[in-house]
């Protein structure tokens, strides 16, 4: 769906496309401006009404059999247009952040800081707040570049991987999906010993092997990121987590169910997880700060760990 | 039926880019049908009202929209010139164009993403060759911002508005007022941060985007200092993060455990067959990190790092505080 500033946005750039291809395809317009033909169609029956002044009928004469378009009194309204502060930053940013990202490859890289220092000249003042914005994508730069190796030559890959929550080492043969950045770095495979799709964050990976054998991951939906990349299923055991005030960064690493306010400033976290006990290390990482509420084994096993490891300290042992 | 608000926006950027002698109001009222009903059906105020946000609209779309006086009557009057609107030449070579392409798909951002998707429409208008294959690729670097303060702290830095905003520091019970000139916004490890002047305590602070409780207001005025010319917010960042550690620490791990902790020690010596002693950089919030690993670590040193983790694992065992009675030995020194 869009509002009526990126549809507005949308046409200027439209009647400027379109002056210079009359005749052109509605399915290839669609394409080209990343819309449905439905958005365009609406877009086509919008612009008939628009004009330098409807008295005098000096509108835009476009119409559509619904396969072509066809404008009838094309005139130089339509210039490219400058872009927008907004525009030049949004582009700007995070082309530089792209740019940035380590393990990417040299041509790509240096393709975009062409484009950047292009686009830079091109908006002149516009590119100036894009200095006001950065962000910084994070990867193991050689552990990238094997990926997307992989990824391009469609390669099973090895990889001797970190389970954080179970902290130990696993093996693992993986069919590389798709590398997701969003702070760090992610590989989202099919994972052959598990049998499931699995997201494995790069800097665990301690070894891995690009095999002759190729990648062969089933035909899978492509999941939906946009609530972040570790998304439970919706009948996976329920977690409650219950901080003080300096434990509420729980509810911002964690994606949750539920964050109830407590009286003293904390909260009540309320999440799923498929594996409960994989969140042992949260559990003990928390001390004054929080608590472990439900399942009580999961209370319990951060208590027998952290009374084993007050055992160390009691001996003197090592 | 009222008309819609992009045919409106759409009527009154091509009133302003076809004159070429600036349009009064009342020019604009008479060629434009959803002023006319506005003005006709509602009052001069309301005609007033939609059409000082509409230019405002227009202009965060980039439209440059001069205010003159028209030379015949005085009048005061707009238009948009063609030579300041015009996009330069841009020549992208096809690996130039995919590149950008990528790029422009990074945003999850409503408003962000309907920009980048914007600037390459109008870059496509002109003629640079982006491919129509609309596929995303194995690549996806992606910007989230989902923080609500995001959007309106945006907008302030670029138009340099002071803001007020309530702010929870960590670990704070409550929200406190603040009042900061915002300078700059960064996003690191998937969080997004602010820089920026802080009125009240008149120093420079860095604030996360998810500590900003309720709105964003703007406060009227304008800055009071210049803005720095470069604002290192990732530094701050990570100092807080424990990155950038001038200190060292020593601690014993269990042989085969703690992968993340063994890619960052200075040093690693191999103790018996079940440990291994490291050395690693102490930074802020290192305890907290240490105590994750639970029985298959040990601190040797120093001393209040030792005591702090110790303390942690009191709690998570149920104990009382390492100054209290119980298991005091546990927390003594060695």
């Amino acid at each position: 769906m869009s509002n009526a500033i990126d549809q507005t946005r949308r046409m200027l750039s439209l009647v400027t496309y379109l002056r210079e291809r009359p005749g052109a395809e509605v399915a290839e317009v669609a394409r080209a401006f990343g819309i449905t033909e439905r958005e365009l169609i609406n877009d086509l029956n919008v612009l008939p009404m628009c004009g330098t002044s409807f008295r005098g009928g000096d509108l835009l004469d476009i119409d559509t059999d619904g396969e072509r378009i066809w404008w009838h009194n094309v005139d130089d309204v339509a210039q490219p247009l400058r872009l927008a502060a907004d525009e030049a930053t949004a582009l700007l940013v995070a082309a530089r952040a792209v740019a940035g990202l380590p393990g990417l490859r040299e041509r790509d890289r240096q393709a975009l800081t062409r484009a950047v220092a292009k686009i830079e000249d091109a908006a002149g003042e516009s590119a100036e707040s894009s200095a006001r914005v950065g962000v910084t994508f994070e990867a193991e730069g050689q552990v990238f570049a094997d990926i997307d190796r992989a990824l391009s030559e469609r390669r099973l890959i090895w990889l001797r991987y970190w389970s954080h929550g179970r902290g130990g080492m696993t093996e693992r043969e993986v069919d590389p999906i798709r590398l997701v950045t969003e702070g760090h770095t992610y590989l989202e495979g099919w994972c052959r010993t598990s049998e499931d799709r699995r997201v494995f964050r790069l800097d665990r990976i301690a070894e891995i092997k690009i095999l002759d054998e190729p990648a062969d991951p089933p035909r899978l939906e492509p999941r939906d990121l946009s609530a972040g990349l570790v998304n439970p299923a919706a009948d996976d055991p329920e977690v409650v987590v219950e901080v003080g005030p300096g434990g509420r960064w729980v509810a911002e690493y964690y994606t949750h169910d539920a964050a109830e306010e407590l009286p003293d400033g904390g909260l009540r976290i309320t999440l799923r997880s498929a594996d409960p006990a994989g969140l042992r290390p949260l559990a003990l990482r928390l001390g004054r700060e929080g608590r472990i509420v439900s399942p009580p084994q999961l209370a319990d096993q951060a208590r027998d760990a952290a009374l084993a490891a007050l055992e160390l300290y009691r001996e003197g042992q090592v | 039926m009222a008309i819609a608000k992009a045919e409106r926006l759409m009527n009154l950027a091509l009133c302003l880019m076809n004159t070429r002698r600036p349009l009064s109001k009342k020019e604009l009222r008479e060629s434009i049908e959803a002023y006319r009903e506005a003005w006709q059906q509602g009052s001069e105020d309301a005609f007033n009202r939609m059409f000082e946000r509409d230019k405002d609209d227009l202009r965060e779309l980039g439209l440059v929209i001069d205010v003159d006086e028209n030379a015949l009557d005085g009048e005061i009057g707009y238009l948009a010139r063609r030579d300041r609107n015009r996009l330069p030449e841009i020549a992208l070579d096809a690996e130039e164009a995919a590149a950008l392409s990528v790029a422009a798909r990074v945003w999850q951002q409503a408003k962000m993403s309907g920009a980048a998707s914007g600037a390459l429409q109008k870059l496509r208008a002109a003629g640079v060759p982006f491919s129509e294959d609309t596929e995303p690729g194995a690549l996806q670097p992606r910007i989230p911002a989902r923080e609500a303060a995001f959007e309106p702290l945006l907008v302030a830095a670029r138009d340099r508005r002071p803001v007020g905003f309530e702010y929870r520091k960590a670990g704070a019970a409550t929200a406190e007022p603040r009042s900061v000139e915002p300078w700059a916004l960064e996003c690191w490890r998937g969080h997004w941060y602010l820089a920026g002047w802080d009125r009240d305590r008149q120093d420079a602070r860095v604030f996360r985007l998810s500590r900003i409780t309720g709105k964003v207001r703007s406060r009227a005025g304008s800055f009071t200092g210049a803005v720095p010319e470069h604002v290192d917010v990732r530094a701050v960042v990570a100092s807080f993060a424990g990155e950038g550690a001038t200190a060292t620490a020593t601690v014993r791990l269990r042989r085969g455990a703690g992968f993340p902790l063994r890619t960052k020690a200075l040093s690693t010596r191999q103790v018996d067959g079940d440990w291994d002693e490291l050395e690693i950089p102490y930074g802020n919030g290192l305890g907290a990190d240490l105590a994750e690993f639970g029985p298959d670590l040990l601190v040797l040193g120093p001393e209040e790092l030792r005591v702090d983790v110790i303390d942690r694992l009191r709690a998570v065992a149920g104990l009382k505080g390492a100054d209290s009675d119980g298991l005091d030995e546990a927390g003594a020194a060695v």
